[in-house]
């Protein structure tokens, strides 16, 4: 029978997230292995309750759960926490399909990619709780820089995240654990952290200006 | 010392129903004035992660709902107080719904934090933050991922002092407010 993978994404952004860019090259090169894939977004999937059993239903029966998100607060969006919560309850109460995989890859707004380890380590705990077999975890800093593009429109600069996506699929396929030095290879610098800074600043006026707020951007309303 | 609690306890609230009386005890015990919010009542939605509020309405999350209400209480303390399940090392869907809301409390900009990138304070001050969770049994990996937690959301969220522990189901009063009585030591202003 052929293979399921499933790619849920914890990013509420619109029209895209890193969190999508990076989940849906696994989901492709997994579908050139012949697996069949789907792609649920997590903040849609909570709007019914009918699209919100078909994602725990489709989490429950797939070979290989990727689960795509960015870094909030040190750790898991609440959506995806929530998500979380709710599948490990449903697989406490039955006998959870044998040998399902998952694979967690975050990406966050900082540089540093070790400010993801937290978030790793609660998929990693959450995998054990549910009894998922854990393929490993997958992080990256300076998100932005992609910003919910697809990578092969991101350049040089993401060529190593793009080979360690292509590596992490290939384990995936093969049913092995993420290899450590994929690890280390998703989590190389895109660039110097001053320029990331740089250019992050920059942005941030910008976008103030567009809303015409660049002079009230370091207004404190609750200091009151 | 004002100090603010938030609660986030699911439906079944148990070990942190009792862990919250005992807490508001020791707090009455002291003379601190404290003000919870009980997350599970409260219709908050999850972050869309806009950015609005850095750019839009500066300060303040473009959604108009309660999630306001707690983040300027949250400015407004001397300690903040986070009570939740230990959920996978973490917090709770409740607690987390408006921990997201809540970075409308910091700059967007960047800068060195003991040696990383973090956000630039909004505000000149911010609160002490304490976690207390509950688990059903010791559970050293949760444990530690709990204390962790706690420890990057106060380099994050620059707040001067921190401390995390841990109750789990079955231990008694005494055990619990012993704990609380070093946790709240920990924190305390002088
Ligand atoms: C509510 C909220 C909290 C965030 N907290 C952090 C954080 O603690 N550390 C960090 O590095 N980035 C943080 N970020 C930034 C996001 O992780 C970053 O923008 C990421 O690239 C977004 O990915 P996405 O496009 O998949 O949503 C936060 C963003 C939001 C909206």
């Amino acid at each position: 029978m052929q293979k399921k993978a499933l790619l849920l994404v914890g990013s509420a952004r619109r029209p895209r997230s890193t969190s999508e860019s990076l989940g849906s090259h696994v989901l492709e090169r997994l579908k050139t292995q012949g697996f069949d894939t789907e792609v649920i977004l997590i903040h849609r999937a909570h709007r019914s309750e009918e699209q919100h059993a078909a994602m725990l239903d489709a989490a429950n029966h797939a070979d290989v759960v990727v689960l795509a998100f960015p870094l909030y607060v040190d750790c898991l969006p609440a959506l995806v926490t929530k998500t979380l919560e709710q599948l490990a309850t449903s697989r406490r109460a039955g006998t959870p399909k044998a040998g399902q995989r998952l694979l967690a890859i975050v990406n966050c707004g900082f540089p540093e990619t070790s400010q993801n380890e937290t978030a790793l380590a609660i998929c990693h705990q959450f995998a054990r709780e549910a009894r998922f077999e854990w393929a490993g975890g997958l992080a990256m800093g300076a998100g932005a820089a992609i910003d919910g593009l697809p990578l092969e429109e991101r350049g040089g600069m993401v060529r190593h995240v793009i080979a360690a996506l292509d590596a992490a699929a290939a384990a995936l396929a093969a049913g092995t654990p993420v290899p450590q030095e994929t690890v280390a290879l998703m989590g190389r610098p895109l660039m110097p952290s001053w320029t990331y800074s740089l250019f992050g600043g920059i942005g941030w006026r910008m976008q103030a200006r567009r809303h015409g707020t660049q002079k009230r951007l370091y207004d404190r309303p609750f200091a009151e | 010392m004002k100090i603010t609690i938030l609660d986030g306890a699911g439906s079944d609230g148990g070990t942190l129903a009792a862990l919250h009386a005992s807490l508001v005890a020791e707090l009455d015990a002291r003379g601190w004035e404290h003000r919870s919010f009980i997350l599970r009542e409260m219709d908050v939605k999850p972050c869309r992660g806009c950015f609005g509020c850095w750019v839009q309405t500066p300060g303040m999350c473009i959604v108009d709902d309660a999630s306001r209400e707690v983040s300027r209480a949250i400015v407004q303390s001397d300690l903040l107080i986070y009570l939740t399940p230990v959920t996978f090392g973490g917090y709770s869907y409740e607690l987390k719904k408006v921990l997201d809301r809540s970075i409308c409390n910091i700059l967007p900009f960047f800068k060195m934090v003991k040696g990383e990138i973090h956000h630039v304070p909004r505000y000149e001050r911010y609160p002490r933050l304490l976690g207390v969770g509950t688990l059903p049994q010791p559970d050293a990996e949760s444990e530690r991922i709990f204390t962790t937690l706690i420890e990057r959301n106060a380099i994050n969220m620059h707040c001067p002092a921190h401390a995390a522990g841990v109750v789990f189901d079955g231990e008694g009063p005494e055990q619990v407010e012993r704990k609380l009585h070093t946790l709240l030591t920990a924190v305390e202003v002088t």
